[in-house]
This record gives C-alpha cells, sequence and structure tokens, in this order.
C-alpha cells in the first residue's frame, strides 16, 4: 500500500499535535505536580458515623493547612452545625484546604469556583482533594451532578478573607 | 426467504437513475427510520424548552413554560429519546439499506429483521409510557447512574432496545459472511466495511451497559438486591458510552466517506487511508471509557493517564478522515471550477439541503472534536468536567456533525422510501441553516457558561449561586433555544410534508450508494476481522483490566461479591 505525499505531511502534523497534548499531559503530572482523584479508602455509606464523617467540619493542622471534612447528601454539603446550612466555610488568605467528601445517599457533584477542583462524590468511596486559596473572595461550592429534584439549590460558600 | 430478486447489475453511479425500492426493503428500512422520527420528535421538542427554563430572564417574564413542568423529566427524555432510541433506529434502518443496496442482496433473515424491530419498537413504547407517566421517578437522566433508580420499565426498554439491535447486527454479520464466501477475493464496499466496523464496536460496547442492567440496576429497580457498588455501575456505563458515540459518528463517516464525495460532485481522495482509519476505530475507540471518569475517587491517575493517551489516539482516525473528506471535497470544487488555495469551501453545493446539512455538519464537528480534545486531557478537565462545557462539546458533535449528516441523510432517505420528492427544500436548506447558526450559539454560550463555572444539567434560572456572567450565557442559550425550536419546527413540517403530502415523483437522484469492490490496492487482510478483535481484546485487558481491579478493590481478598455488602449505597 503506497502512501501519498500529502498524506505522510498530514499525519506528521497530527502526530505533532498529539504529541505536544501527551507532553502537556506528562508535564503537568511530573514538573507541576497536578494530580487526578485517586482511591483513599472505601466505607459504607450507611454507616458513615463509624468513619471520619461522623463529625463533618473544618480542622486546623498546621499554620495555614487546613482539613475538610463534607457529607454531600441531598440536598446540602453537611460541614457540620457550626458551618450551617447552605454550609459556609472561612479560611484566611493564603490556607491549604484538604477536603475529605463523600455522598451519604447518591451520587452528588463537588465543584469549587473558579479552582480546579472537580470532584465525582460515588458513595461508598471517600474523594480526596486540596486546593490552595490565594485570592480573597466568595466561592461557591457547587454540585455539578444531578443528583435528584433539588439538585439546583444544592451548595455551599467558602470565604477567603 | 429472498422474495425480492436484486438486478444482477445496479445503474453504474455515474448514471442519475431514479431508485426503485422493493416492497420488503421499504417496509423494513422505513419502519426503522419512521420509529427513529418518532423518538426524534419526543426528544427534540425538549431542547429548546430547556434552555428556557434553565434561562433566569425568560423564566422572569414567562414564568409558566409550557410542553412539561418538571425539568429534569425533559432532560432525561431529551437524552434518553435523541441520543439512544433516535441514533439506533435510525442507524440500523440506514445501515440495512447501505448493506442491502451495496452488496446487492437483501438482509439475511427477513422475519429476524423484524423480530429486531418489534424489540425495539416495544422498548420505545415502554420507555416513552414510563418517561411521560412517571415524571419523578423516571428522571434519572441517560446516564442513569445508581443508587438512583427508576421503574423497572425503564430498564426493561433499555434492554429490550439492545436485544434488538444485537439481533440486527448479526443480521448484518451473517449478510456479510454470505457475501464472502460467494466473494471470497473481493475486498467488501467501503461502505460496509465501516458499518462492520460500527456494529462490531457496538456489540463490544454494550456488553458493560448491559451487565450493569441485568445484574445490578434491573434487580435493584425490582427490590431483588439491596445494594449497587456505584463506582463500578459508573465504570461498567462508561464503558459503553463512549464507544456509544462512535456508534452514532461511523454512519455519518460512512456518508461523508462514500456518498458525500458524489454528491458534492468528486471523489473520495484514497480509499485505503478510510479503511485503515476505520480499523482503528475497532481497535482504540473501545478502551476510551474511563475519560469520563477523570474526576472519580475509585480510579487510580495511572490508570487515568493510560486512558488519556488512549483517547488521544483515537482522534488520529478522526484526523484522517477530515484530511480525506477535505480532499474530496476540495476536488468536488474544483471540477466545478475552484482556482485559488482558498475559495473551494465556497464553491460547493451550499443550495442542495442534502450536501448543505452533511458540510454544516462538518463545521460543528470541527468545534467538537477539539473541544473533545480539551476534555480529554486529564489535568484540562478538571476546570470543565460536569460544568456546561460538556453538553456544548457534545450538542457541537452529536447535535452537529452526526445529526445534521443524519438530516442530510434523510432528505434523500425519505423521499427514497416514500417515493415521492422532498415536500419542500427551501423548508430543507433553511431547516439547516437555522440549525447551524442554533447550534453555534448554543455551543459557544453554553462552552463560555461552564467555564464561568456553570454546572451542566441543572435548573440554573433556580439556582442560588447562578453568577451574572452565567446567567447572560444562560439567557444566550434561550436565544439559540428559539432558532433550534423554528428549525426543529421546519425539520417535522418537511418530514410529514413528504410522507403525506408531496405529490412530486421522486426526481431521478442519484442515490450515493457504492456497489464496486474496494480499491485493490487496500490489502485483503484488512478483512481479517480476528486480528483486529484479538488486538482489541488486548488493549482492553491493558486498559480495563486494572480499572476494573481498583473499582472492586481487589486488595482485600478476591471474593468477587464482597463488593456488593461493604460498597452498597441506600436507595432513595
Amino acid at each position: 500500500m503506497e502512501i501519498n505525499k500529502l498524506e505522510r505531511y498530514w499525519l506528521i502534523a497530527v502526530g505533532i499535535t498529539l504529541g505536544a497534548f501527551t507532553a502537556a499531559t506528562i508535564l503537568a503530572v511530573t514538573v507541576f505536580g497536578i494530580r487526578l482523584p485517586a482511591p483513599v479508602e472505601r466505607i459504607d455509606p450507611q454507616r458513615l458515623e463509624q468513619t471520619i464523617f461522623a463529625n463533618p467540619g473544618v480542622r486546623k493542622i498546621a499554620d495555614n493547612r487546613y482539613e475538610a471534612v463534607i457529607v454531600a447528601r441531598s440536598w446540602a454539603f453537611d460541614a457540620g452545625p457550626e458551618a450551617g446550612n447552605p454550609a459556609v466555610l472561612r479560611f484566611p488568605r493564603g490556607s491549604q484546604v484538604t477536603f475529605y467528601v463523600t455522598s451519604k445517599d447518591v451520587m452528588h457533584g463537588f465543584q469549587i469556583e473558579k479552582h480546579t477542583l472537580n470532584l465525582e462524590l460515588v458513595p461508598g468511596q471517600i474523594a480526596r482533594a486540596t486546593a490552595n486559596f490565594n485570592r480573597p473572595g466568595t466561592y461557591h461550592i457547587i454540585c455539578n451532578h444531578y443528583c435528584g429534584a433539588g439538585h439546583q439549590v444544592m451548595y455551599g460558600v467558602i470565604i477567603v478573607e | 426467504m429472498a422474495s425480492v430478486t436484486y438486478p444482477q447489475t445496479f445503474e453504474t453511479p455515474a448514471t442519475p437513475t431514479t431508485l426503485k425500492l422493493a416492497k420488503r426493503e421499504q417496509a423494513m428500512i422505513g419502519a426503522h427510520i419512521i420509529a427513529a422520527l418518532v423518538a426524534l420528535m419526543f426528544g427534540i421538542f425538549m431542547g429548546p424548552f430547556q434552555t428556557f427554563h434553565r434561562s433566569p430572564t425568560f423564566v422572569q417574564y414567562f414564568p409558566t413554560i409550557p410542553v412539561f413542568t418538571f425539568y429534569y423529566q425533559a432532560v432525561t427524555a431529551h437524552g434518553v429519546m435523541n441520543a439512544l432510541f433516535f441514533t439506533t433506529f435510525f442507524i440500523i434502518g440506514f445501515c440495512y439499506f447501505v448493506v442491502e443496496r451495496s452488496l446487492q442482496r437483501p438482509i439475511k433473515s427477513t422475519p429476524m429483521g423484524w423480530a429486531a424491530f418489534a424489540s425495539m419498537a416495544l422498548g420505545l413504547v415502554f420507555m416513552l409510557f414510563v418517561l411521560l407517566t412517571m415524571p419523578q421517578q423516571s428522571a434519572v437522566l441517560y446516564t442513569f447512574y445508581p443508587p438512583m433508580i427508576a421503574p423497572a420499565l425503564f430498564y426493561i426498554g433499555l434492554v429490550l432496545l439492545a436485544l434488538g439491535s444485537w439481533l440486527a447486527s448479526a443480521n448484518i454479520f451473517l449478510t456479510y459472511r454470505d457475501w464472502k464466501r460467494e466473494h471470497p477475493n473481493e475486498r467488501v464496499p467501503l461502505a460496509v466495511f465501516a458499518i462492520l466496523v460500527n456494529f462490531i464496536v457496538w456489540c463490544v460496547a454494550t456488553i458493560g451497559v448491559a451487565l450493569e442492567i441485568v445484574f445490578m440496576l434491573l434487580p435493584a429497580s425490582l427490590g431483588i438486591l439491596r445494594v449497587t457498588d456505584p463506582q463500578l455501575a459508573r465504570t461498567l456505563f462508561w464503558f459503553f458510552g463512549h464507544p456509544l458515540v462512535y456508534f452514532w459518528l461511523l454512519p455519518a463517516y460512512v456518508s461523508w466517506y462514500t456518498m458525500l464525495p458524489r454528491q458534492a460532485g468528486g471523489k473520495l481522495f484514497s480509499e485505503p487511508l478510510a479503511r485503515v482509519a476505520f480499523i482503528m476505530f475497532v481497535v482504540f475507540s473501545v478502551p476510551v471509557g474511563v475519560h469520563h471518569q477523570f474526576s472519580d475517587p475509585g480510579i487510580s491517575a495511572s490508570s487515568k493517564g493510560i486512558q488519556t493517551l488512549l483517547t488521544l489516539i483515537v482522534s488520529i482516525p478522526s484526523f484522517m478522515t477530515a484530511f480525506n473528506v477535505g480532499a474530496a471535497l476540495e476536488n468536488a470544487a474544483r471540477n466545478r471550477g475552484a482556482k485559488t488555495l482558498f475559495d473551494w469551501p465556497f464553491k460547493q453545493k451550499w443550495n442542495d439541503p442534502v450536501v448543505a446539512a452533511q458540510l454544516s455538519g462538518m463545521l460543528l464537528f470541527i468545534a467538537g472534536g477539539f473541544s473533545g480534545l480539551i476534555n480529554a486531557s486529564a489535568q484540562l478537565n478538571a476546570t470543565i468536567h460536569n460544568t456546561s462545557w460538556v453538553p456544548a462539546h457534545f450538542h457541537q458533535t452529536l447535535g452537529g456533525g452526526v445529526t445534521l449528516t443524519y438530516i442530510g441523510i434523510l432528505y434523500w432517505l425519505l423521499p427514497a422510501i416514500r417515493g415521492r420528492a422532498l415536500f419542500s427544500k427551501k423548508a430543507a436548506l433553511a431547516q439547516v441553516f437555522t440549525w447551524l447558526i442554533g447550534m453555534t450559539l448554543f455551543g459557544l454560550a453554553m462552552g463560555e457558561a461552564g467555564l464561568q463555572g456553570v454546572p451542566r444539567r441543572a435548573l440554573t434560572s433556580q439556582a442560588p449561586y447562578l453568577t451574572p456572567a452565567g446567567a447572560f450565557w444562560m439567557d444566550v442559550t434561550a436565544v439559540s433555544g428559539v432558532i433550534l425550536l423554528i428549525s426543529s419546527i421546519l425539520l417535522y413540517v418537511n418530514i410529514i410534508g413528504t410522507l403525506f403530502f408531496s405529490r412530486q415523483p421522486m426526481p431521478a437522484a442519484d442515490v450515493p450508494i457504492e456497489t464496486v469492490s474496494g480499491d485493490r490496492t487496500s490489502p485483503l487482510w484488512f478483512e481479517r476481522w480476528g486480528i483486529w478483535l484479538g488486538i482489541l481484546g488486548i488493549l482492553l485487558l491493558i486498559s480495563y483490566g486494572p480499572v476494573i481491579a481498583e473499582v472492586l478493590d481487589f486488595q482485600e481478598g478476591w471474593n468477587i461479591l464482597r463488593f456488593m455488602p461493604t460498597s452498597n449505597a441506600p436507595m432513595p
């Protein structure tokens, strides 16, 4: 089978384009350290009281470092009684927050506005991700995964002071 | 069986002739196309009203929006009817037509063909019944992720659709086997080659969703199972869900490769290159479903990385298609007098709805292809995952490239089935261009909104977190909804007009069916399907083996039933 000259040029151009995308992907992982969600631990969504999700809320673990444990349910993000409903979380500027989130009923989403933090909340799985909050402002936590009739009112607020 | 006798030689493609369909052919293919159009009708008109429902300004001025009241019911109906039922019926009808005409023989078994149709039609009736009578319970969207569970009829409708499609696939494979026995040293026509690829992909991919429905969702819906593993279910769904888009796309490629060049007045640049592209689809289109699950917690980053690379590879055959079909279109324009480097796109038959629909579809598909490369890049995905960027992407590909090509096919196939001319060529042209404009605007607005963080599948007009920018782009999508509503009405006026009111006989038209065997330069071993299935099997082991192991969490023992009681989720 003969390959036409134009065909060959085109295939080379395609190879370069895809090579660039691949290189960007590899760079993002190796150099910039961008991480995708990965397995943490499996839990029983009907027995959350036996897990870290028994007491949702924000905990300071070091200077500028926080852990936020959040339970998503139809239709609220539960970050403990202090945070209220819709949950309001406050962090000082420059904080690094590690979120531990799970769902106790159906699938939900966990997306922080103007950040690349975007998690699927699958019942039975702990989703973990870290975000840096360097700019002051108000950011919504949006449930971006359809979870029933009240899906559009499910949200939380992060205030960076 | 063969009550129809096919002439030994069909008219050569160069001489335009009126196509006369045999009665049996007319009934079988017509039934599939009509069923597809019924499903599309329920799906297509939901779309514009969803955009109205999502727009804060629209809702403010028109607080009651007609047609439906429960927004998520419409989202479900729109997805299930358009993406699952319309496409499957249309593809099977169209592929029967191409296979019969191309191989110059009827499909293997007519009774089996009707049994397949009956199964799928019953599935359609069940699905419509459950969607229309149980709006809240059946609103699980066309991805139906557990632990949200729909009434059993929803899943039974899907099972019947899949069963019918498998019977139809078997019919096509058997027809090919008979032809091959009689023509051992010939290359199967390119169109049939592509259709075989399409049904191979479909049969492999549907295994995933069949396992999910039969062993997890249907028993849960009937109350037999009390638990499901949502992570496993999602993985099985996307094993099917991404190849599904190639099942939609490949029939459109059949039209672009084997029909459009002649409709546009040119010829295909390279047939062997086309066959290479289709073979790549067999091998690479299935092991990529995890790129829909980049944000899932239960799958490791390394598995996601492998699938990113495989997804980038599966764009290569589409790049090849752009080149090959693009060259065919350039050739057509040069025949029509195009002289300079860039005048050939403008010298196309833009006044012929059959051609204009497919060219418009291609324009949208190019935009959709590039947004798809962004989706497929694991890290970029985090910025747009589950935002309205995603529907923007698949409305450009499925709602643009695929649907407009199907509509272009419909504009010659429907007259051929009916034996009457198209009701209105002007309405058809107006339909095509309003669709192109509406879908471009929709894609732009939803894409921009997605970058602003607006989630997909949410009744945004009621969402407390909607920002002014998000609200603005949602209002723009409502404008695109008006344009697309007009386009949809024009489409159905023309369909009903052609079926019932057209009095003109079908004009002498070149129905673009390729009957000659393929180019002698393409190797015969391209048709050794066992090789491709073997490679696909190995790739599936590499790409899905680790994913399934992670999802089932095998570290704590290899008891495959362990996942059921420990990772359960309550039924809401």
